[in-house]
């Protein structure tokens, strides 16, 4: 009953250790991150106060989008001395591996954007309230449906020579919903309006969290192997 | 045990094998016995690999039928490739280790400390493989292939990468294997090191078996004229 | 080996494929001869918008097949993952061709009768407008997936689980569009007419019109496909043969 659970474990402590050993593609991503959020504090005057809908937006542009480059690194170290076959001559079922895989990520991207969400609240100047920590649920569950439909299409691309454009290309179309509800939840909370929906994008998020998830999960099967 | 060493564990029927329109594998029959050790040579492209893979059943025939006499063998499959399969940056025992959790070995700690003894790497199994000579790293891949003591043991060009002292190392272990009775498949190009241990050669050409011999009918002398006859056609 | 009745096989389903574009022809010229009278000159003259809205009889015609052959690839990427028969793959693949085709006509036809009627290019935040958009995404996506990936087997489960999740996607970001725009009221609603009894009919005659279009030309592309894929069974077949007899 507990193997599975056992040996996703394995091999999500196997990735992580190696990630920790070698600490430089976090410290990239988590660089390529902050530097987005630089980058776009240009866009406003220096001395104006910067609330309102187009920094939420900036703040998911920064949470996610270096998320890209981990999902195809976590297969690229997989392929690079052919590890990946080696998991699947292993007598473990293809779904354990997607799982193992999918929190490994997970737990890097909420790392990273754990800390991007404290350079953001400094960096944009947004005093702090009891609200923000709203926050957090929102980059979980948007970061977790991320990973899950990410992991995916990185297993699926790992092959092409193109796959560093080729899976923002797959992963953001099929990701609207989830941006749109992270968006304007977050917007909601920076913004606090009288009557607003921020339980419905919370509701939407989480069962996007779960359809992804799910979806990933069941389709896998078909996209590792020959 | 005469009799069991004659029982089939492995069979294949026309079995092929297509990559988009072109064949890698044309209706290839082969049975292999228990404690069988082949030597499977062929021209690079002959579709080696493609049958080791097959074997593996990490590639599904497009048509024929794979069947193992003997359930779970899926499980006890050995499989050394021209990749170590093995993470650059974990150090040779954890390597191990997290491949002997997969395969659920009672007692992975013990099992890798042994494969690491045989193999010689006792002194670098706390270094990152990554700093791993080519040689250690081929020595760790054969160890990682039988840390599950598996039946059946499939190695592609094992020889590799291997200095003298390695190449030592491997023919010991091979024979040790077929001591205990382990059947293996070894695609190599190295003529003389494949017959030393072998009991049957196949040639494999084109995705078809070109030759299927035991080996005492084969004089190493002739074999070299052989091969080269049924590669050139 | 598979033999020359597998062959034969795919050879008699492309036979099919334009044998079945064929018969369609003729209520398809009917049809669109038929779709033309209605929207220029059966139909009234919409009184607020005049005659730029003559288009929204093409425009809606042709959003309704582009969803049609998405749909078309959700099934036929199925079918390919239950039977592995190279057949659903070639239909998926050509119908996501013409299916994106008609979403860019949708998408060029939209904002022709948008701009002179509600002074805006791009209605923001209609669920209709915003998931035909994502759907183009998604599936110019698929095409390019479709193209990085060597012709083999594991191409075509790669595509159909792409297209399956992609068509899946759209009831999801209708749902949150939808949210979006009731939070964010847009004063414009795109089908803010009313539509008398002719411009129905003819509105009707366009969606069949447009439907039966995209079959015709879902089933040639398809036919093509296969006959281009026969045509490379057949070169290596006869290599194969070469190597047999020499």
């Amino acid at each position: 009953m507990l193997r599975p659970l056992r040996i996703i474990f394995r091999i999500a402590e196997k990735d992580l250790r190696i990630e920790f050993r070698n600490r430089q593609a976090f410290l990239t991503v988590l660089f390529f991150a902050f530097l987005i959020l630089v980058i776009f504090k240009f866009a406003f005057d220096p001395g104006e106060e910067t609330v309102g809908g187009a920094i939420s937006g900036i703040l998911w542009v920064a949470l996610l989008f270096p998320g890209v480059i981990q999902l195809n690194r976590s297969f690229q170290q997989e392929m690079e001395e052919g590890t990946l076959f080696g998991l699947l001559l292993a007598p473990v079922d293809r779904s354990w591996i997607f799982l193992g895989k999918f929190a490994a990520n997970s737990v890097f991207l909420l790392a990273v954007d754990g800390l991007i969400l404290l350079a953001f609240l400094a960096l944009y100047n947004i005093t702090a309230r009891i609200e923000l920590l709203w926050l957090a649920p929102l980059v979980a569950l948007a970061g977790i449906a991320f990973c899950a439909v990410g992991t995916l299409f990185a297993a699926m691309v790992s092959t092409i020579r193109t796959r560093d454009v080729l899976l923002p290309i797959l992963l953001f179309p099929i990701l609207v919903p989830v941006i749109l509800a992270a968006v304007n939840a977050t917007r909601e909370i920076l913004e606090p309006v009288e009557a607003g929906f921020f339980a419905n994008w919370v509701q939407l998020l989480a069962a996007c969290c779960v359809i992804f998830t799910a979806g990933a999960f069941v389709a896998f099967e078909y996209v590792v192997g020959e | 045990m005469p009799d069991d060493r004659l029982s089939p564990i492995l069979r294949l029927e026309r079995v092929s094998r297509k990559f988009g329109p072109i064949y890698a594998l044309r209706g290839l029959s082969l049975t292999v016995c228990k404690g069988e050790f082949i030597a499977l040579f062929g021209p690079n492209g002959a579709g080696k690999t493609t049958l080791l893979k097959t074997i593996a059943r990490i590639l599904p025939p497009t048509a024929g039928k794979l069947e193992f006499c003997k359930e779970p063998m899926g499980r006890s499959v050995g499989y050394v490739s021209h990749r170590s399969l093995l993470y650059a940056d974990l150090t040779g025992l954890e390597n191990l280790l997290f491949y002997g959790r997969l395969y659920d070995l009672p007692d992975p700690s013990t099992a890798a400390r042994h494969m690491l003894r045989k193999l010689d790497l006792e002194k670098a199994q706390d270094q990152i493989v990554r700093t791993y000579s080519s040689g250690m790293r081929q020595r760790l891949a054969l160890a990682r292939a039988l840390l599950h003591d598996p039946e059946l043991l499939l190695l592609d060009e094992p020889y590799s990468g291997l200095d003298r002292h390695g190449s030592r190392v491997l023919l010991e272990l091979l024979r040790d294997l077929k001591k205990e009775g382990k059947t293996v498949l070894l695609i190599t190009h190295n003529l003389t090191e494949g017959l030393e241990v072998c009991s049957r050669v196949l040639i494999l050409r084109d995705g078809e078996l070109a030759l299927n011999r035991p080996r005492e009918e084969i004089s190493a002398a002739d074999f070299e004229r052989t091969y080269f006859q049924s590669v050139d056609g | 080996m598979t033999g020359r009745n597998e062959l034969g096989s795919q050879l008699a389903r492309a036979g099919t494929c334009l044998r079945r574009a064929g018969w369609l022809l003729v209520p398809l010229y009917a049809l669109i001869a038929a779709a033309l009278y209605g929207a220029f000159l059966y139909a009234p003259t919409e009184r607020v918008m005049g005659e730029v809205q003559r288009i929204f009889y093409f425009h809606v015609g042709m959003a309704w097949s582009a969803f049609l052959a998405f749909f078309v690839v959700f099934v036929a990427g199925t079918a390919y993952l239950i039977t592995k028969d190279v057949f659903w793959d070639q239909l998926a693949a050509a119908s996501v061709e013409v299916g994106v085709v008609f979403t860019t006509i949708v998408l060029t036809t939209g904002p022709i009768w948008a701009r002179p009627v509600w002074n805006t290019w791009f209605p923001w935040g209609d669920p209709r407008v915003m998931t035909t958009l994502v759907l183009w995404l998604i599936f110019i996506a698929y095409l390019i997936l479709r193209s990085s990936l060597p012709d083999a087997e594991k191409k075509y489960r790669f595509c159909a689980v792409f297209g399956i999740i992609g068509f899946l996607d759209v009831p999801i970001v209708w749902m949150s569009v939808r949210w979006w725009r009731t939070i964010h009221p847009v004063l414009i609603t795109p089908s803010g007419f009313e539509m008398e009894a002719a411009m129905f009919y003819a509105l009707m005659v366009a969606v069949a019109a447009c439907s039966i279009l995209l079959t015709v030309l879902i089933l040639l592309r398809t036919s093509m496909r296969l006959n281009s894929k026969l045509l490379q069974e057949i070169r290596q077949r006869s290599l194969e043969e070469r190597r047999e007899k020499g």
